[in-house]
């Protein structure tokens, strides 16, 4: 009996962390779906996309693969782990909604915007961004959450003269551009304003808002030359 | 009366529950009227756009929903320019977004049909020519000089956007 009772114990101890495990992944997934799905349906998006969480960690040509070739958004451990809140889940995958929807027009099925998305990443980048914060805004996420995800998770390069990604510093500066003159009211109201990572956005970005800040002094219509 | 506060609070908190579940849409039926739209005046990306910047629509033909005209052909109605991209190296074109369609009495969540305009794609023969180009050392990189199509939005292109009543 005793030995019976010992081997239940145990294999009830071996198997628990498996189950754990399971139910992390299983709630992330609810989480991951939940925020993607609720983007899709507030956006009136009227293609397929599916959201799959994958605990491994893989790179971001693989996560493109996927996203472009499949119309599925693979979610990777080591972007999971730095979105901290729903708004910044839902930055991430806005994100990625907008590069597959440019996989579904265009000629010989999305096959060639799917290419020259990939081939034109630095001009793609920016779109990206842009219509994230759209989809985001719709979704009733605030659209600065992008600006936050994107400050703690892109590293800065030294330049992106010869790159295939635009500094990280631009990319920041052109969303909040975009939020400015699109959805001003997230900035008046701003509830990010407490947030130590959007205050370290601000910290950074003192050369380019300033920049912006003439911009709309001068009511110009060019594009602003971010550092 | 401990009885009454407690079922009305369980009543509030159930409530609450069911409201929380309550989606805010309902895509079941698929009555959908077409909305023909076309710009008052041409747009370009040649000259200064800014996203977010309204733009005025003329209806092209009369919308009639269970016999009553919706729009009469002339009306105009206002939408916004969602984003715009700029052409871009190996002739990457430029691209208008039209969204945010104001129809009156009208909600947005009744509304799809976001209109996208591109300009020439000229990657079609760029890349083949760069690759091509990339036997001689540094000239398949003068390809990034060729610029992509500018995108127009005539007068005379339709806008078809969607109007689902029952939503």
């Amino acid at each position: 009996m005793k030995k019976i009772l010992f081997i239940v114990l145990s294999s009830l101890f071996l198997v628990n962390p498996v189950f754990a495990d399971l139910a992390t992944n299983n709630a992330i997934q609810t989480r991951i779906d939940s925020i993607g799905t609720r983007i899709l349906n507030f956006n009136k998006i009227q293609k397929r996309i599916v959201f799959t969480y994958d605990e491994h960690n893989k790179s971001d040509l693989k996560r493109k693969y996927n996203t472009l070739k499949n119309r599925q958004i693979i979610v990777y451990g080591n972007q999971y782990k730095s979105a901290q809140t729903d708004d910044e889940i839902a930055a991430m995958l806005a994100r990625e909604i907008s590069i597959v929807l440019k996989s579904y027009s265009g000629m010989w099925g999305g096959s060639i915007d799917a290419i020259q998305v990939a081939l034109s990443s630095k001009k793609f980048e920016t779109v990206a961004d842009k219509r994230a914060v759209d989809y985001m805004v719709k979704a009733g996420y605030n659209p600065l959450a992008l600006i936050v995800y994107i400050n703690k998770t892109c590293p800065q390069k030294r330049q992106d003269v010869i790159a295939r990604h635009n500094l990280t510093s631009k990319r920041l500066a052109r969303i909040y551009e975009y939020i400015t003159y699109k959805y001003p009211e997230y900035l008046t109201d701003n509830e990010y304003i407490n947030n130590q990572y959007y205050q370290n956005f601000l910290l950074n970005s003192v050369e380019n808002r300033q920049k912006l800040q003439i911009k709309i002094k001068t009511n110009s219509t060019g594009e602003i030359d971010y550092e | 009366m401990n009885k009454c506060t407690a079922i009305f609070l369980l009543f509030i908190f159930i409530n609450s529950y069911v409201l929380a579940d309550v989606l805010p849409y309902n895509y079941n039926d698929t009555t959908c009227i077409p909305i023909k739209l076309s710009v008052t005046e041409e747009l370009s990306t040649k000259n200064p756009i800014i996203e977010g910047q309204n733009v005025k629509l003329r209806v092209r033909e009369n919308t009639i929903y269970n016999g009553q005209v919706l729009l009469k052909a002339g009306e105009t109605v206002n939408a916004k320019i969602e984003t715009v991209i700029t052409s871009g190296m190996n002739g990457f074109p430029a691209e208008i977004i039209i969204d945010d369609f104001e129809i009156p009495n009208v909600k947005d969540t009744q509304l799809i049909g976001v209109y996208r305009k591109k300009g020439q794609n000229r990657c079609l023969w760029v890349y083949p020519l760069k690759w091509a180009l990339t036997l001689i050392p540094f000239v398949g990189s003068l390809t990034n000089f060729i610029k992509g199509g500018h995108a127009k939005i005539k007068p005379n292109d339709i806008i078809t956007i969607y109007y689902y009543p029952n939503w």
